[in-house]
């Protein structure tokens, strides 16, 4: 049972960090670079989840993802009660910490960089992959780390839209839960340990990248 | 079709940019033009829409025999992207990348080309970096950084260079050499260079041309001499602080005493000591308010030019007066109404001009 919710987290944590990455990076550049009407209202939208209870999140996904939905009467996907949905619900809940973290990142990068690479002949995404990427490098990983981090310890919404079928949709928080409530405290204990070595590793490396000087050592000024 | 339209530039724009408007119309041949004036003119942003970095609302710029850009003109619109307009473009403090060293920032211009390093290498040579490839820009000194940037900018093998103040990052003493070193790059490239500056000596050293911009609007162009010394040009002189320019040679010079005595046709005139030989040409500026007007002729003072002139005229100026005084040439100078009033200032009087020598400046 904790193997499988272990390797279920896993999965659902890994498919979740796929799509953090590539709608934080593409939303983080656009709250930082673009300007567009309804700019403020998407910004708002997308940290949503952020404090939101995690129970409306899975709410609002249950009447998007559900019979009725768009995305069952025309695309014919069913996704309710799937590992699927839950990976869904994971990278929602966890997007608002990757995109403002990316968004921070990418603003700090100096735009004169960015029209230098242009003067130099660089496409727009041939300078995002070799200027901007690059320099904003440190706060993407960081704001990808504690979105993956979030989405592995969802719980909330996951039941909502996932429910806690074991081997199927129940992760580790969900596992956790039902090994409080059918009393067996030793896995909930094991659970509940490898759940806090990876938060605890999660944040170390968090802190080391916002500590972390370059390991280059500084010229002595040179003249 | 002018000689600029073949090989130079031809830049007729307005750009309309946060509230703020740029109305640019100058030509550049294969010489060094410099655009000249105070900070908010529009001098960056003419730039900027040289390099496709901004699009003007409207107007042409063409790179020689290219129009790169057009809108609400004769033809269909055209609006070249900034990566296919070969525009080198040194930025004000440099935009080195600074996550990639010396060689990878000039070898940038290759993309990913097979020879790229070699090509860059050729470069950083060039401008006498070759054993600072492997820095990164934090690592290099201002002049240092200086020169990677327009290593960077010359490996685009560009039609035409932009240099948006080149100097400002750097500390006087490097400015004169490096100076030197610019305008010798400048006359080996056979391309057209615009150079952005609010600083005077930078315009003379360097620029064939000026182009003089005032709140967004050229006010006017030509030779830097020429738009410096044109009567009646009040902006530039008032941009420029110095209302009083003396072209002459160098008769006398102390190191001991401090000064170097000068030869203005005729009017000889003490300024602070520079170590120019016996005959050197000098061009020396002096502002119209560091003049004291004086009757009779003042005694014991510490200023060492006193000069006999007669007034010529008096205006308004401002909340001020001007005077011109002629001494064997004509000199301006700035007097308060009181002033005026006081001493009797009018045309046909006779005057002293009482200038110290501190207050003659000499111009490289």
């Amino acid at each position: 049972m904790i193997w499988d919710a272990f390797l279920l987290s896993l999965r659902v944590t890994a498919v979740a960090t796929v799509i953090i990455l590539v709608a934080g990076l593409g939303l983080g550049w656009l709250f930082a670079r673009a300007r567009f009407r309804g700019k403020l209202l998407l910004e708002v939208f997308v940290a949503l989840p952020l404090v939101l209870p995690p129970s409306v999140v899975g709410y609002y996904l249950l009447r998007a993802l559900g019979s009725g939905s768009p995305v069952v009467e025309w695309l014919h996907i069913e996704l309710l009660f799937t590992w699927q949905a839950a990976a869904i619900a994971s990278a929602i809940v966890g997007l608002p910490l990757m995109v403002q973290s990316a968004r921070a990142a990418i603003a700090n990068v100096d735009p004169a960089l960015e029209n230098a690479a242009r003067t130099l002949g660089s496409t727009e995404l041939g300078l995002f992959w070799r200027v901007t990427l690059p320099l904003a490098k440190r706060g993407i990983l960081a704001g990808l780390v504690l979105g993956a981090a979030r989405a592995l310890g969802e719980f909330g919404a996951t039941l909502m839209v996932a429910g806690s079928i074991p081997g199927k949709t129940q992760t580790m928080p969900l596992a956790i839960y039902d090994a409080v409530q059918n009393r067996q405290n030793d896995v909930a204990n094991q659970m509940v340990l490898l759940m806090t070595a990876l938060a605890f590793f999660g944040l170390w490396f968090v802190r080391g990248l916002e500590s972390s000087r370059r390991r280059r050592p500084q010229a002595e000024s040179a003249a | 079709m002018t000689t600029a339209q073949r090989t130079g530039l031809v830049i007729d724009i307005d750009v309309r940019r946060d509230g703020f408007r740029v109305q640019a119309k100058f030509e550049a041949g294969r010489e060094v033009v410099a655009l000249f004036g105070p900070s908010g003119a529009g001098k960056t942003t003419t730039l900027s829409a040289i390099a496709g970095l901004v699009s003007p609302a409207q107007g042409t710029i063409a790179i020689g025999e290219t129009t790169v850009f057009r809108k609400g003109g004769a033809g269909a619109d055209v609006n070249v992207p900034a990566r296919d307009r070969r525009v080198g473009y040194v930025f004000q403090n440099y935009a080195l990348f600074p996550h990639i060293t010396a060689l990878k920032n000039v070898a940038y211009a290759y993309g990913r080309a097979p020879d790229a390093h070699g090509k860059a290498m050729r470069y950083l040579e060039m401008m006498g970096l070759a054993d600072f490839t492997d820095r990164y820009p934090d690592e290099l000194s201002g002049g240092q950084q200086q020169r990677v940037a327009i290593a960077r900018a010359l490996a685009r093998e560009p039609r035409i260079l932009l240099l948006d103040e080149p100097f400002t990052a750097l500390d006087e003493s490097l400015r004169r050499s490096l100076r030197k070193e610019l305008r010798a790059i400048c006359d080996g490239m056979n391309i057209p260079v615009v150079l952005v500056t609010h600083d005077l000596s930078e315009v003379l050293a360097l620029a064939d041309r000026v182009v003089v911009l005032e709140q967004g609007r050229v006010v006017t162009e030509g030779s830097p001499l020429d738009v410096l010394k044109r009567p009646g040009a009040e902006t530039v002189s008032r941009l420029v602080g110095v209302e009083n320019l003396f072209e002459g040679v160098v008769v006398a010079a102390s190191q001991a005493e401090g000064v170097t005595t000068c030869d203005f046709g005729g009017l000889q005139m003490e300024i602070p000591y520079s170590p120019l030989p016996h005959g050197a040409r000098v061009r020396v500026g002096l502002r119209a308010g560091d003049i004291i007007l004086a009757n009779p002729r003042p005694v014991g003072l510490s200023a060492r030019n006193t000069l006999p002139g007669i007034v010529r005229t008096v205006a308004r100026k401002g909340f001020e007066m001007e005077a011109v005084v002629d001494c064997g040439r004509e000199v301006r100078v700035d007097l308060t109404p009181r002033a005026v009033e006081s001493l009797g200032i009018m045309p046909g009087k006779n005057v002293w001009l009482v200038i110290k020598t501190n207050s003659c400046f000499l111009i490289e």
